[in-house]
């Protein structure tokens, strides 16, 4: 298991507000003030099951503690997450820690953050419209089967939607 | 017929054109009418994206979702991840304050979202629209005595708050569709594991892969019956990995639900893409000359 940082004399509760309040931003961002850390979401958790590392409780409670400079960094194990939903099935105060961590993930991308397979993927997605890149053997795999070629996706409409409304709050600042 | 608004996602259309072709051809024999979406994108991914960008996120889905409420039509998809996305982006948008804020980016492109259409598996469209009764009197050859192992992956039936579609802890939408094609579901210890493919760490999939295919073999599946095309290439490209990595053997063939079922609707087995597969479901064939095989 990692260590949950241990307090010393000159650094006790020493929470650090303006992370949670960044958290709190995104959405569902809020949902680990309501965790009272019982750790029913740890034991049907199967990246906490096959890793010693990842352990849904300990980031709710670094969340907690406002802990952020142990979570947002370069190979953070919030990556580990399988995102199976079964830690926000257990949950008796529907924290949904799952989604905790994606709207962690979602502070590490505003640092811009990622995982190479993971940056390389949004990049994809960002430039077509799509996850999975198109060729020209996927339309002849597509004949194949009777079913007519892809079609390029609207990008012009996509591309407005990935940035904010003049209007809106910036989430990131 | 019951016309529905089909959301093909990426994956299966580019990758798995197979399990779009068996959505096409079975979907019309259970009174289901499929309706191509226009101007659909990806999801976007449950996964990767979101992990990014909740808001831009939910507004691409909601873009998506706004694409069927023109139609007039409910929607369905053929993956688990664009299930999760276009269902969860529904609920979300339920909340005033964040529909609004995804309505002042659709602006912007001149929609709205209006929250008018459903989300849907097909498997549970097939289920609560056809019955199944109907996916039995539609096969022309079931698969007698097949034993299939269930994957019924994430996302299918979680969050059930947001899914609502069977219970996550004892599902049993799945055996009943395996059932309706004469097979034998048969329930591993490990039934309810994730396919692992969002971890990004290499060991824990490998795992759990592990210890997953190990339980399906226990059982002596000849299938492992699943309905998510990301779960698929866990197990079929994944399975070369676990083999390699733990020097095990097992060659347990996934196949996606709407195959079998094409396959058993009269459908000839080589029409259907199992020689794209690693492990290829060979014992289907078994049943090949057991009843008039239809062309299609």
């Amino acid at each position: 298991m990692t260590k949950a940082r241990k307090p010393n004399n000159d650094d006790v509760v020493k929470v650090d507000f303006d992370f949670r309040r960044q958290l709190a931003k995104k959405v569902e961002g809020n949902l680990a003030s309501f965790c009272y850390q019982c750790g029913a979401c740890v034991g049907d958790c199967p990246a906490a099951t096959y890793s010693d590392e990842f352990n849904p409780r300990e980031i709710m409670l670094k969340v907690l503690y406002g802990l952020g400079e142990e979570l947002l960094v370069e190979n953070s194990v919030l990556w580990q997450c399988t995102n199976c939903y079964n830690c926000a099935e257990r949950c008796p105060q529907d924290v949904k820690p799952v989604e905790v961590i994606i709207s962690l993930k979602n502070m590490l991308a505003d640092l811009n953050i990622y995982p190479p397979t993971v940056e390389k993927i949004i990049g994809t997605f960002e430039k077509t419209g799509r996850t999975t890149p198109l060729s020209p053997a996927v339309d002849r795999q597509r004949e194949r089967f009777g079913l007519p070629p892809m079609k390029p996706v609207p990008m012009d409409e996509i591309s407005k939607l990935l940035e904010p409304a003049s209007d809106e709050e910036d989430d990131a600042e | 017929m019951k016309p529905f608004a089909f959301f093909p996602g990426c994956l299966i259309p580019v990758r798995y054109p197979a399990m779009e072709f068996a959505i096409r051809q079975t979907l019309p024999k259970l009174g289901i009418e499929i309706v191509d979406l226009e101007g659909a994108s990806c999801c976007p991914d449950p996964i990767y994206f979101k992990s990014k960008d909740k808001v831009a996120w939910l507004s691409v889905a909601a873009r998506n979702l706004t694409l069927a409420e023109d139609l007039g039509l409910d929607v369905f998809t053929n993956c688990s991840g664009c299930t999760a996305t276009l269902s969860e982006a529904y609920h979300l948008l339920k909340n005033d304050e964040l529909r609004e804020k995804v309505n002042r980016r659709l602006k912007k492109i001149g929609r709205k979202y209006k929250g008018t259409s459903r989300v849907r598996h097909v498997a549970t469209l097939v289920r609560d629209e056809a019955g199944y009764d109907a996916v039995r009197e539609s096969v022309v050859r079931p698969l007698d005595g097949m034993k299939m192992a269930i994957h019924y992956g994430c996302h299918l039936l979680k969050p059930s708050k947001i899914m609502n579609v069977d219970d996550p802890n004892n599902p049993e939408v799945l055996e009943k569709m395996v059932e309706a094609i004469g097979a034998t579901p048969v329930r591993h210890r490990n039934w309810y594991l994730c396919c692992g493919k969002a971890c990004q760490h290499e060991a824990i999939p490998l795992n759990m892969m592990h210890a997953l295919l190990g339980t399906v073999k226990d059982v002596e599946a000849e299938i492992l019956c699943l309905i998510c095309p990301t779960c698929f290439s866990q197990f079929d490209h994944g399975q070369m990995k676990v083999a390699k990595h733990f020097n095990d053997d097992y060659h347990i063939p996934p196949v996606y639900y709407f195959q079998l079922l094409a396959y058993a609707q009269g459908i000839p087995y080589d029409k259907l893409g199992f020689d794209r597969q690693r492990f290829k479901p060979e014992s289907l064939q078994r049943f090949a000359t057991s009843s008039a095989q239809v062309e299609n």
